[in-house]
C-alpha cells in the first residue's frame, strides 16, 4: 500500500496546499501582460472539413499510391496519344501482327536507310513511320531556315532526305518499296525558302527524325498499334466512368432529396419505383438496351442539327447508349443513399429555421440538404466510376458496347481471345491497364470514403 | 410469416411482369421489321409478320405473349434456328443444363472458398495472413471477370498447358475446372471480405467473451459461435451472387467457347432474334428473382430478429 501510494504520489499532496488554492492575493488581480495575452490566443487554426479530409486521405498510404496510379493512367490516356506517332485507327500496312518492340521488315530496312542518311524528315503526325507523305503542302525547318514544298501525289513510303555534302543542300523525296526489295526512285523537289513558320493550316509541318518509333505493345492483325489503342481505350473508359457517374449523381441526388424531403405518399410511390428498378436484374436489361438503342440513336445522330446532339454523335452510339443505360437504371443506389441522408438531415434545426423563414423546398434542398450530404455524394460518385468502367468493358467484351475502329479495353481483350495461343500479349496489355484502372479507382474511392465520411468506415 | 411470404411472392411476380413488359416493349421499340432483308419484298415481310402475329396491335401482342408464357409457349425463333420453339431451344438443347452446371459449381466453390478464408482472415486479424488475404481479395474484387477468365486461359491453358483451352461441351472433368474457377473468383473474394467484416463484428460481442471465458478453444469459438451470426450478410449476398453467376456466365462461356445458354443469349442479341432474346431474358430474370425471393425468406427464417414486413428501414 505504502509503495503504491508513493508511486502515484497520492498521499504526498499536502492538505494545506489544496485549501490555500482558493485564497487570492493582490497579485492575482493584476492585468495580464502582452505576453500572457498572446498565450491566450488560440494557436491552432480551425480545420475545415475539406482540409481535415485531405489530411486523413494523405495519411492513407494505400490510397495515395492508388491516386498516383490513377494520375499516371490519366496521363497515359490523355497525354499519351500526343507522344507517340501512331494513331489508334490507322492500319499500318506491312506492320501486322508485330510483337512488342518488333519492327516490320519494311520498317527495319527503312531504319537502316535512316541511319545512312544525313538527315531525314517525316511528317509531324507520324515521325519516322515512313508511311505517310500525303499529297499536299509541307514545310520544314533546316539550319534555321523554313522551306516549303508541294507534293503532287501521295507517297506510300516516301520520305524526304537531305544530302548535305552539296554546296547547296539538296532535298530529294524518296519513294522506297521496301517490301518489294528496295528499288526506289529519287525525285528532287522544288522548294521555296519562306519567312518564318507557315501559318496556313493546310501546310503540314514535318520534323526531323532519325529513328523509327517502335510499336511498344506490338500491333494487332489489322496492323493497328496496340499501345495507341490501349491509350484511347483507357481514355474512353475514364470518360465513360466520369460522365456516367455524374449522370447518376445528378439524377440520384435530385430524386433522393425530393423523395426524402417531401415524404408521405410521394415518398412511398417514389421509393416503390426505386425498389422495382432495384429488383430488376440490371445486366439483362442493359444488354437489351444496347440492342434497342443502336438504330434509333444512329438515326437521331445522322439527322439532328442540334449542336449538343452533334457533339454527342462524335462520341459514337456505343458510348452514348451506355450513358442512357446509366441514366435509366443505375441512379437508384444513389437515390437511396441521398434519401437516407435527407431523412436524417431534415430533422435538424436549421432546416426547420429555413422552413419558418419561408424557404421553398428547392432552396432547402440546394442550400441545406445537398451541401450537408456532400461527403456521401462525393464518395458514392467516386465509387460509381470503377463500376461504370466495369460495365462498359463487360459490354464491349461481349461485343455490345464500343466496337472497332473505336478502341475500348474490353473489345480489345475479346479481339485478342481468338489469337490467344499465338499472341497472348495482345490480351495482356489492355487487361493490365483495365485492371490497374479499376483497382486504383476502387482504392481511391475507398480512401475517399474513409476520409470524407469516417462513419461509413468498416 | 405466411403474410410475409405471400407479400414477397407477390412483389416477385410483379417484378417479373415488369421485366417481361420491359423486354417486350424494348424489343418492339426497335424500328423496322425483323424480317426486312436485302432480298425481301413488302409482301413477304407482311406475310411473315402475319405468320408470327406481328401485324396485330401492340397491346394484343403483349397479352398473347404473356398468355403464351403461362402455357409454356415462348414463341419460335425467327432467325437462328428458324421456326424452332424458343422453349425447346432453352430447355431441351442442353444449353441451360451446361450453364446451370457451371454456375452451380461456381456458386458452391465461391461459398466453400469464401467463408473459410474470411474466417481465417478474421482469426488472424492484423498479421501477415490477414494482410495477404486482404491483398488477394481487394485485387479479386477489382479485376473484371473477363480479365480473370482470359488470364487463367493464357496462364494455365496456353503457357502451362495443364488444362484444355477450349472447354467445349464440358465432357471431361478437367474442362470444368477453368470456367468454374474463373466464375467463382470474384464472388469468393467478395464473400471472404463480407465474412471477415461481419466476423470481426461478431467477435466483439458479449456471448463470444462468455464462450472464451468458459475456456473453449479459439477454433470452436470462431467456427461454432461467431460464424453462425456472421453468416447473415453472406446469405443476403446469395441473391446478387446468383445474378453475378448468370451474367458472369456470359463472359466465361464466350471465353471458353462453352455452348451454353449465356453464349447463345449473346449471339441471339447480336443476331437480333427477338423471341429468343425475350425468352432467355425472362427465364434468366425469373431465375434471379426466384433466388432473391428464396434468400429473403431464408434470411427471415435464419434470423428471427429481422422484421422485413415493416419496410426497408
Amino acid at each position: 500500500m505504502e509503495k503504491k501510494a508513493k508511486k502515484y504520489n497520492l498521499f504526498h499532496t499536502k492538505v494545506d496546499e489544496i485549501l490555500s488554492a482558493n485564497e487570492f492575493t493582490s497579485a492575482d488581480f493584476e492585468s495580464a501582460t502582452a505576453k500572457e495575452k498572446e498565450a491566450m490566443v488560440e494557436t491552432h487554426k480551425s480545420v475545415s472539413y475539406w482540409r481535415d479530409a485531405v489530411r486523413r486521405f494523405k495519411n492513407n498510404s494505400v490510397s495515395m499510391v492508388a491516386l498516383v496510379v490513377v494520375i499516371l493512367l490519366t496521363l497515359f490516356a490523355f497525354a499519351g496519344p500526343y507522344m507517340i506517332p501512331y494513331s489508334y485507327e490507322e492500319q499500318y500496312r506491312g506492320s501486322m501482327k508485330l510483337g512488342p518492340f518488333e519492327y516490320s521488315e519494311s520498317e527495319q530496312m527503312a531504319k537502316q536507310t535512316l541511319q545512312d542518311a544525313d538527315a531525314v524528315f517525316s511528317t509531324a503526325l507520324m515521325p519516322g513511320s515512313l508511311n505517310s507523305l500525303r499529297k499536299g503542302d509541307f514545310a520544314f525547318r533546316f539550319q534555321g531556315k523554313w522551306y516549303q514544298f508541294t507534293l503532287s501525289r501521295t507517297m506510300r513510303s516516301g520520305y524526304l532526305m537531305i544530302q548535305a555534302d552539296e554546296a547547296e543542300p539538296l532535298f530529294t523525296v524518296k519513294e522506297d518499296d521496301f517490301v518489294a526489295g528496295g528499288s526506289y526512285d529519287k525525285t528532287p523537289v522544288a522548294f521555296t525558302v519562306i519567312d518564318g513558320k507557315p501559318t496556313d493550316a493546310n501546310v503540314t509541318i514535318i520534323t526531323m527524325s532519325k529513328s523509327i518509333f517502335p510499336h511498344v505493345f506490338g500491333t494487332d492483325s489489322a496492323g493497328r498499334d496496340i499501345m495507341s489503342r490501349t491509350m484511347y481505350g483507357a481514355r474512353v473508359s475514364l470518360l465513360i466512368g466520369v460522365i456516367a457517374s455524374l449522370i447518376v449523381l445528378v439524377i440520384g441526388a435530385i430524386y433522393g432529396s425530393i423523395s426524402g424531403l417531401i415524404g408521405g405518399k410521394v415518398d412511398f410511390v417514389m421509393m416503390r419505383i426505386v425498389e422495382l428498378i432495384y429488383s430488376v436484374p440490371d445486366v439483362l436489361i442493359v444488354l437489351l438496351l444496347q440492342v434497342v438503342l443502336q438504330t434509333p440513336l444512329q438515326i437521331w445522330f445522322d439527322t439532328s442539327s442540334i449542336p449538343l446532339v452533334r457533339a454527342l454523335s462524335t462520341l459514337g452510339v456505343g458510348i452514348v447508349s451506355i450513358f442512357i443505360t446509366f441514366a435509366l437504371l443505375y441512379w437508384v443506389g444513389m437515390a437511396r443513399i441521398i434519401r437516407g441522408q435527407v431523412l436524417m438531415l431534415k430533422e435538424q434545426e436549421y432546416v426547420t429555421a429555413a422552413t419558418v423563414l419561408g424557404a421553398s423546398n428547392s432552396r432547402i434542398i440546394r442550400k441545406h440538404l445537398l451541401p450537408n450530404s456532400i461527403g456521401q455524394l462525393v464518395v458514392t460518385t467516386c465509387l460509381q466510376i470503377p463500376s461504370a468502367i466495369f460495365l462498359e468493358s463487360f459490354l464491349s467484351f461481349l461485343g455490345l458496347g464500343i466496337s472497332a475502329p473505336m478502341a475500348s479495353l474490353g473489345s480489345m481483350c475479346s479481339d485478342a481471345i481468338d489469337t490467344i495461343t499465338v499472341y497472348p500479349y495482345r490480351l495482356l496489355f489492355p487487361a493490365i491497364i483495365l485492371s490497374l484502372l479499376v483497382l486504383s479507382l476502387n482504392l481511391v474511392g475507398d480512401g475517399m470514403r474513409d476520409a470524407l465520411d469516417p462513419r461509413l468506415k468498416k | 410469416m405466411t403474410s410475409f411470404i405471400l407479400k414477397r411472392v407477390g412483389s416477385a411476380l410483379i417484378t417479373l411482369l415488369v421485366v417481361a413488359a420491359a423486354t417486350f416493349f424494348l424489343m418492339n421499340a426497335v424500328p423496322g421489321s425483323p424480317f426486312v432483308t436485302e432480298k425481301s419484298t413488302p409482301e413477304m415481310v407482311a406475310r411473315a409478320e402475319a405468320k408470327y402475329g406481328l401485324d396485330k396491335p401492340m397491346v394484343v401482342q403483349f397479352v398473347n405473349y404473356v398468355k403464351g408464357y403461362f402455357v409454356g409457349d415462348m414463341g419460335v425463333s425467327l432467325k437462328m434456328q428458324q421456326d424452332t420453339s424458343v422453349a425447346d431451344i432453352i430447355f431441351n438443347q442442353n444449353k441451360l443444363t451446361l450453364s446451370t452446371r457451371v454456375g452451380a459449381f461456381a456458386l458452391l466453390l465461391a461459398i466453400i472458398l469464401g467463408i473459410p478464408s474470411g474466417c481465417i482472415a478474421a482469426y488472424n486479424r492484423g498479421n501477415g495472413v490477414d494482410g495477404a488475404l486482404r491483398v488477394i481479395t481487394t485485387i479479386g474484387v477489382a479485376i473484371p471477370g473477363f480479365v480473370v477468365a482470359t488470364g487463367l486461359l493464357v496462364l494455365v491453358g496456353v503457357q502451362l498447358q495443364w488444362l484444355p483451352v477450349r472447354s467445349g461441351s464440358l465432357e471431361t472433368a478437367s474442362a470444368f475446372i477453368l470456367p468454374v474457377i474463373a466464375l467463382a473468383f470474384y464472388p469468393s473474394c467478395y464473400i471472404a471480405k463480407l465474412t471477415r467484416a461481419s466476423m470481426l463484428d461478431a467477435i466483439n460481442q458479449d456471448y463470444i467473451r462468455t464462450a472464451r471465458a468458459k475456456g473453449l478453444k479459439t477454433g470452436t469459438v470462431i467456427f461454432k459461435h461467431a460464424l453462425r451470426n456472421s453468416l447473415i450478410p453472406v446469405i443476403t449476398y446469395l441473391g446478387p451472387l446468383t445474378a453475378y453467376v448468370i451474367t458472369g456466365g456470359f463472359v466465361v462461356e464466350t471465353t471458353f467457347s462453352i455452348p451454353g445458354l449465356g453464349k447463345y443469349f449473346i449471339s441471339s442479341i447480336l443476331n437480333r432474334d427477338y423471341p429468343i432474346i425475350m425468352g432467355t431474358t425472362i427465364v434468366l430474370a425469373a431465375l434471379i428473382i426466384f433466388m432473391n425471393l428464396l434468400v429473403d425468406i431464408a434470411y427471415k427464417l435464419v434470423d428471427p430478429r429481422i422484421n422485413l414486413s415493416k419496410g426497408d428501414e
